[in-house]
């Protein structure tokens, strides 16, 4: 018998369309702006090298929110763009890397590397204003973050 | 020993259905031949048994007008088994139509809805909104946490240092 509504070829359509839309979607936004800050935390009022200098207070007041140390000096700090499908690869010390991937709609993995080994992997999405702390504890009672946010435009 | 024959004509003179000569025959036989007299009694007491106990049915209303609404009721339920038959045919048509493309616009409407947040929203459904972590290294441990508070997510990464 000859079907009235060809509701096989509607379904495949549809399956079909929710499949392209949703790779749409997903590869909606190209590059990704971020920031990424090493930082030492501490509870002494100075770091012990005299050149670091003070995280950004709205920074340090949220460090301090959640974290248990007093102080955060900024070791170093690298600004990149991360294009979709390209992973980007940011020294951030001699012994610490850090490698992004940007999987589109702000959705990112994070690959952390310690001395050339990956120490650890994360995938999340980071939305303006947020951060992402990759953090270890150090020497006397300190610490190390790598913060990562999107670039303030 | 009576046989089938004689036990019909037995059966037949007991309901009055012979002739007064063929009714005289079996009862001058059924008087000389003992089988055929106690069949004939046992017939004659089934016969009374029948006749006593039979409800007797009076029609409350004339003969014809007691079949005529057998009649009307017959077609009448005729009449509902067609239109009824025919409501479920077009329900079923129905059905099968509105079944498959209800769940096609309730996809479709899932779809939009979830993947299309307005400008600064969360969707609720974000197929890539994924939160895992990995850590390869054995003498290596972590675990994250999230403070809404604060708007950031701590992976914290334990070496196993002495």
């Amino acid at each position: 018998m000859k079907k009235i509504v060809p509701f096989g070829g509607i379904s495949l359509a549809t399956v079909a369309l929710f499949f392209v839309y949703s790779c749409l979607v997903r590869s909606g936004s190209t590059d990704l702006a971020l920031q990424a800050q090493l930082v030492w935390g501490t509870n002494n009022d100075k770091p012990d090298d005299p050149k670091l200098k003070e995280v950004d207070a709205k920074v340090t007041e949220r460090l301090r929110t959640a974290l248990k140390w007093k102080n955060y000096f900024e070791v170093n700090r690298q600004n990149f763009i991360v294009r979709a499908g390209t992973p980007k690869k940011v020294k951030m010390s001699d012994h610490c890397e850090i490698e992004v991937e940007n999987f589109g709609n702000s959705s990112i993995e994070v690959k952390l590397y310690g001395k050339g080994k990956m120490v650890v992997k994360k995938t999340q999405k980071i939305k303006p204003g947020e951060l992402l702390i990759f953090a270890g504890d150090d020497k006397n009672d300190t610490a190390w973050f790598v913060v990562l946010s999107q670039s303030e435009k | 020993m009576i046989n089938h024959e004689t036990e019909l004509r037995l059966q037949a003179y007991l309901d009055g259905e012979l002739s007064p000569g063929e009714a005289k025959a079996v009862e001058d036989f059924s008087n000389s031949d003992a089988d055929a007299r106690s069949l004939f009694e046992e017939l004659k007491l089934t016969k009374s048994l029948l006749a006593e106990n039979e409800l007797e049915v009076r029609l409350p209303e004339s003969r014809g007008f007691y079949w005529s609404k057998i009649q009307r009721q017959i077609e009448r339920e005729e009449k509902g088994q067609a239109s009824e038959q025919a409501e479920t045919a077009a329900t079923s048509w129905w059905l099968r139509f509105l079944a498959p493309a209800a769940a096609l616009v309730a996809l479709a409407v899932l779809v939009v809805v979830a993947l299309r947040a307005p400008k600064g929203a969360e969707a609720l459904v974000a197929l890539d909104d994924s939160h895992e972590i990995e850590t390869p290294l054995e003498e290596t441990s972590s675990f994250s946490f999230q403070s809404e508070a604060a708007g950031m997510t701590v992976v914290w990464v334990d070496s196993h240092r002495e």
